[in-house]
């Protein structure tokens, strides 16, 4: 009786095993285009800017070596840390929409519409996302005019006082959250959609048995599940929400004062206003290490809140 | 900073190849070995009118000089200081133009920057000159330049003038100002302009508004007729927090706070106001006209802003200067010397239909602008304003324009919400401007 082979292990065929350093040259191919466009693109950039913090520069004539001279600035640009906190607040306001309020929208979209009003809201939702982020601010600009914009009217016709929305110290920033979120928040729902499609029926149905309600269901079944997709948005949402640089370019120009200035659009003043090159490029290295140190600790704590299966 | 690690930080800093700066140029005089006909100018694209007009001026120049080439570069920006600071990034990136156009606001920056090629030589030596600057005004000569260096040649010019709607003002019953008004006379105006026209209990057609993102057709008229300015004479100072300023500036927020103007709002949000009615007079210069007449708005007019404690026009240029990297500087001045010839300045005459955005800067040419047929009627006050009033000198343009410019507008903003007082707020413009405005 001749023996009987044993069958390949699945997903394997029968070919024989490729050395791993072959595969490993194939994954480097593949990735290759995206190494050279990071290089390129990003490492690169950043390391210029690294460069040219060490220089007094305007562009046009002979950079000046000036060592720490530039972040030492830093600590003395009172106006820097005015604008720190109003990005710090705009940042954190936009991140709380998009990941609250995102995540509510996603689970009413997938759970509690007809399925052609689905279609609807998740093209509404998704449609600003495409515009451009100018053009989107120029619209805005014109509808929360103080004084003949459409917000104001309708607002009062429900007996609303004029609000000051891009000239006030307090309103500017909301409109700049307002405005943002409303451009952003389509990508955050979309990624929801996805998470929540991601998440095995059969949990549900054995929730739905184990007699658990609807809201026991969410934050022991959808919630866990769903965590790595929040965890994925909190860091995206936090890296975008501190870059905004279109809309208090457009809406306020960074006014009234400095309350609705980010720090990209302080750096891009002193670089292309003030033509202190050097200085913009300590404002963007510092800046680019909070990010860094923010995300790390993101990463760091998500640990304890995100579940893998 | 060594040339290669430059180029380098540039590619990372700001997407451009740094190689030797502007300063390290050749200044050769002679034309290009080979008898290299070409050059390179650089322009503002600030809109359809700007590719049109400098297209033309390319075009009609290589045609009067067979064997040149003439290369465009267009360069976009939100306005003067944002173009000027794309340029200098053009520049470190190794690009090297004949010539770039430039407003006044700018001839600072190209002087103070050695980056542009003074023209006092041409005008002695150019038989042709004579008759040029001969029918410019002199503030447009004066206006260019800086520290006895004529930076170049006016071709075009905006000076600030009031527009009004001839239709609201005729629905409102309101006589059309005079150029003798004074600033009661403008506030008792614009007071019976402003109205709740559909009677909701809310305004919603204003007297006057003035632009928030620019200085020129924002304060600027206001201050001057004041009888103060931005900069010492020398423009080597600040002089935000006087008397003059602070009376221009309080004045303003006595017309928002009385309902007669809305909050400031950007000029492009201006134009579009001012035509469906909800604005009945701004303050701009020539250029409001390349929006309306192709837009066939024609229900306005112009006159001289009211008179303070004393009138002075408000006015600024644009020119073509002739940089110092130049290889053709010769030929780089015959285009220069092009930019105001007839055959060019009647194309910012224009026509009815396809008007000009400025005002040319040829006596002879502006003085036809009625006579063809382009509205306003009023329109040889464009020229008058220069001609036949006094003028503000120098208009308040420190070599870090830009930088000043969004001090000066940044401080405003605060005082016409209403957050700051007239006087805090220009004590602390004032005091961020001391260290801009210097020499």
């Amino acid at each position: 009786m001749t023996e009987r082979q044993a069958p390949p292990a699945p997903g394997r065929g029968a070919s024989p095993q490729r050395p791993a350093r072959k595969d490993g040259l194939a994954a480097f191919a593949f990735l290759s285009p995206s190494i050279v466009t990071f290089v390129i693109f990003v490492l690169a950039p950043a390391a210029g800017v690294l460069y040219l913090s060490f220089y007094d520069w305007n562009l046009l004539s002979d950079g000046t070596f000036v060592g720490l001279a530039n972040f030492e600035r830093l600590f003395t640009d009172e106006r820097l840390l005015r604008v720190y906190g109003s990005t710090v607040y705009m940042a954190l306001a936009i991140l709380a929409v998009n990941v609250v309020l995102g995540l509510l929208l996603a689970v009413l979209l997938e759970t509690r519409m007809p399925r052609w009003l689905r279609g609807v809201f998740r093209l509404s939702f998704l449609f600003p996302f495409v515009i451009s982020a100018a053009a989107v601010a120029l619209i805005w600009r014109f509808l929360l005019n103080k004084d003949l914009g459409l917000v104001n009217y309708l607002l009062g016709t429900l007996g609303v006082d004029r609000i000051d929305w891009l000239g006030s110290s307090v309103w500017a920033p909301i409109s700049i959250i307002i405005v943002n979120s409303w451009k952003t928040i389509g990508f955050s729902i979309l990624v929801y959609i996805a998470g929540l499609q991601a998440i095995p029926h059969q949990l549900k149905e054995a929730a739905i048995v184990d007699g658990a309600n609807a809201w026991t269901r969410f934050w022991r079944v959808t919630f866990p599940l769903l965590s790595p997709t929040i965890f994925f948005l909190v860091v995206i949402n936090t890296i975008n929400s501190f870059q905004i640089f279109a809309e208090p370019r457009v809406l306020t120009q960074g006014g009234p004062g400095d309350a609705s200035r980010t720090i990209v659009e302080y750096l891009y003043d002193r670089a292309f206003g003030d033509f202190d090159l050097g200085y913009a490029s300590a404002i963007g290295i510092t800046f680019m290490l909070v990010l860094i140190v923010l995300t790390a600790i993101q990463f760091r704590f998500s640990r304890r809140w995100t579940f893998y299966e | 900073m060594n040339t290669s690690l430059r180029k380098l930080a540039t590619v990372g800093a700001v997407a451009a190849l740094a190689v030797s700066t502007i300063t390290a140029c050749s200044n050769d005089d002679s034309s290009a070995a080979g008898g290299d006909k070409s050059l390179e100018v650089v322009y503002w694209n600030y809109g359809p009118a700007a590719e049109t007009g400098n297209k033309a001026t390319a075009d009609a120049f290589m045609a009067a000089n067979s064997g040149t080439t003439v290369t465009l570069t267009p360069v976009t920006g939100e306005n003067w200081g944002t173009y000027y600071a794309n340029v200098a990034t053009l520049i470190a990136s190794g690009k090297r133009p004949d010539l770039m156009v430039i407003s006044g606001e700018g001839a600072q920056f190209v002087h103070a920057n050695n980056l542009v090629r003074p023209i006092n030589e041409y005008l002695e030596k150019d038989a042709g000159a004579k008759a040029i600057t001969g029918d410019i005004a002199q503030g447009l000569i004066d206006g260019f330049t800086v520290k006895n260096d004529v930076v170049t040649l006016t071709y075009g010019w905006n000076n600030m003038v009031v527009y009004y709607n001839t239709d609201v003002f005729k629905k409102a019953g309101v006589e059309p100002p005079k150029a003798d008004w004074t600033w009661a006379d403008f506030q008792a105006t614009a007071k019976k302009l402003t109205a709740d026209t559909n009677k909701d209990g809310k305004t919603d057609r204003y007297g006057f508004t003035w632009a928030s993102n620019e200085i020129f057709p924002g304060i600027m008229p206001w201050v001057a007729n004041a009888g103060g300015n931005l900069t010492s004479d020398d423009v080597c100072a600040a002089t935000a927090d006087t008397p003059q300023v602070n009376k221009a500036v309080s004045f303003l927020r006595q017309l928002i706070t009385d309902g007669v103007s809305p909050a400031p709002m950007p000029m492009s949000d201006v134009f579009t106001r001012f035509q469906n009615g909800q604005v009945a007079m701004f303050g701009a210069g020539r250029w409001p006209i390349g929006t309306f007449l192709p837009a066939g708005f024609k229900s306005f007019d112009i006159q001289l802003y009211p008179k303070g404690d004393t009138y002075k026009t408000v006015f600024g240029g644009a020119g073509y200067p002739i940089l110092k990297s130049s290889k053709n500087p010769d030929l780089a001045w015959e285009y220069q010397k092009f930019t105001v010839s007839e055959e060019i300045e009647k194309q910012y005459v224009g026509t009815p239909e396809k008007p000009g955005d400025s005002i040319p800067s040829r006596r002879s040419l502006a003085q036809t602008i009625s006579k063809v047929g382009v509205p306003p009627a009023n329109s040889d006050l464009f020229y008058d304003s220069i001609d036949k009033f006094p003028t503000l000198v120098p208009y308040p343009a420190p070599a870090k324009y830009s930088a000043f410019e969004s001090t000066v507008l940044r401080h405003l903003q605060l005082i016409f919400a209403g957050e700051t007082s007239v006087a805090g707020g220009l004590k602390a413009m004032q005091g961020e401007l001391s260290s801009i405005v210097t020499c």
